[in-house]
């Protein structure tokens, strides 16, 4: 527990210090509780999620980093991989392909990665992965770019 | 460079931290107002990502300045630590025109045959036991001429550790050289002065040190030319601990001979465990569980085997030799043959 706190602080400052490192990701402690993380990131370019931004909600587990945080979308998304009600995200290394040497900043590349490359075998969202798998890909793309437009972007006026 | 890239990136973390925390502040923890918060966050990074695109690029830039130089953090101390040993350089080239210069009036003076012996203790002396003669002003200006004056002088006659000495000094341009040899030649030097002090001629060099003849100036520099003894009272406070110093090229041989990049990279960090953020102690250090070269604490190691055992850097078992490595921690030459011989293993 004092590890993963340890830890936990020197991620804080870590990314107080590089607030600008990345551009496309935002974290950001809760202020009370260093155990729940809140993460803005922005949809990759040449993706039906470009020009959104999605927000990310993480809970550290007591055991981290020996343990993966979890994370899911709080911003609505379609995406196979990401549950479309609950914003559950499947990805390996938030499950058995975690390391110790990842770090919640690190977690958000990967989603960002994820957001780029969906994995259409494995979906949690069976509407977009039927779409993907299908071959439709005009289909996935113009839901995902509705979806982007409805929830992650700033509403005009 | 580094203070550039220092001044490159304080000044978007100045300006950028203090309202934030300003905003945190104001808005509560209430659920409601932080969704708020977020999104007007979330607002506000997307205006600004339009409008300050060539900004942020100058801010990324800043940054990676600024993430090399904490990576090179280590380096960057051992570079400090370099830098001020060309300073304490300085300062001996200081004692080294005024000694030369001091030696410029007796070699030109009639009686420089015996002078130059006398000379010889007298330096002597001034090296050693000089710290309590007192500083006055230095004719300089005649290093260059000086300095030929007394190869020749130490060519003719004086003492073999005389020669020794400065032939050491006519080096004395290379700053590098003179800078590894001041780490190895000290004790040395001392020796050979602290001989030539017992000697007993110091006295007659006082006497002619009194003479008012040629010896106007007396170099008071107070320090040997070579480097100080770690116990010297008159070492600057400026100049890192021998120990530190000598530590560090080992530890960094070490790494190297690890070979790798997670070893490159923990040469960079070694000071703190990449797992739990806790300090690393020397045994940790020595501490290499996997070939590739990652290294942790011995705690989150052993909590890493309780739970599935793979190196968190390549996500390979930690292997039960390398484990048996762990029991030649201590030998740290031992442990990177194992290591090397793992790597190896799992290379073939």
């Amino acid at each position: 527990m004092q590890a993963s706190r340890a830890r936990l602080f020197k991620e804080y400052k870590e990314v107080q210090r590089e607030k600008t490192a990345d551009p496309d990701i935002q974290l950001v402690c809760d202020d009370s509780n260093i155990f729940k993380w809140t993460a803005l990131v922005k949809g990759p370019s040449e993706t039906p999620y470009d020009g959104g931004v999605f927000q990310l909600a993480f809970s550290v587990p007591e055991q981290y980093p020996l343990q993966p945080p979890q994370v899911r979308f709080l911003t609505k998304i379609f995406h196979p991989n990401v549950h479309f009600k609950t914003g559950e995200i499947c990805l390996d290394i938030l499950k058995n392909a975690w390391s110790p040497a990842w770090t919640l900043q690190s977690v958000c590349r990967a989603i960002i990665a994820l957001m780029a490359h969906p994995e259409a075998d494995s979906p949690l969202n069976c509407d977009s992965g039927n779409l993907l798998r299908s071959g439709d890909i005009r289909g996935y793309q113009s839901m995902a770019r509705m979806y982007t437009r409805l929830a992650a972007m700033p509403k005009k006026g | 460079m580094v203070s550039d890239s220092i001044a490159n990136v304080s000044i978007p973390v100045a300006s950028s931290n203090p309202r934030d925390f300003g905003k945190k502040k104001r808005a509560n923890r209430a659920a409601k107002l932080k969704q708020c918060k977020l999104d007007a966050r979330r607002e506000q990074w997307l205006s600004q990502g339009k409008n300050k695109g060539s900004k942020q690029e100058l801010n990324g830039g800043g940054e990676a300045c600024e993430q090399g130089m904490q990576v090179t953090n280590e380096k960057g101390q051992l570079m400090e630590k370099l830098a001020i040993k060309p300073r304490g350089e300085a300062e001996e080239n200081g004692g080294y025109t005024n000694t030369y210069s001091d030696f410029d009036s007796p070699s030109n003076s009639p009686t420089s045959h015996t002078s130059s012996v006398l000379e010889g203790n007298y330096s002597g002396t001034n090296f050693t036991g000089g710290s309590s003669s007192s500083s006055s002003s230095s004719s300089g200006g005649c290093y260059s001429v000086s300095m030929s004056e007394e190869d020749n002088e130490g060519d003719d006659d004086c003492l073999d550790d005389w020669e020794a000495v400065a032939d050491a000094l006519a080096a004395t341009d290379k700053e590098q050289e003179q800078h590894n040899s001041s780490l190895d030649s000290p004790p040395e030097v001392h020796m050979s002065f602290q001989l030539e002090v017992s000697d007993g001629k110091v006295p007659a060099m006082d006497t002619s040190q009194q003479n008012p003849k040629g010896r106007g100036t007396i170099p008071g520099f107070p320090v040997s030319f070579r480097a100080w003894r770690p116990d010297d009272e008159f070492r600057p406070q400026s100049l890192p601990n021998l120990s530190k110093q000598y530590t560090f090229p080992m530890n960094s041989e070490r790494h190297y001979r690890g070979g790798s990049v997670w070893g490159c990279k923990s040469a960079a960090i070694p000071t703190s465990c990449p797992i739990c953020c806790e300090d690393l102690d020397f045994t940790d250090t020595s501490f290499l569980p996997c070939p590739c070269g990652f290294r942790l604490c011995l705690f989150c190691h052993k909590k890493i085997l309780e739970e599935d055992g793979r190196c968190p850097a390549c996500r390979k078992q930690y292997k039960h030799d390398t484990v048996g490595g762990e029991t030649t921690k201590d030998a740290g030459g031992l442990m990177f043959q194992v290591a090397r011989s793992c790597s190896m293993i799992s290379r073939s």
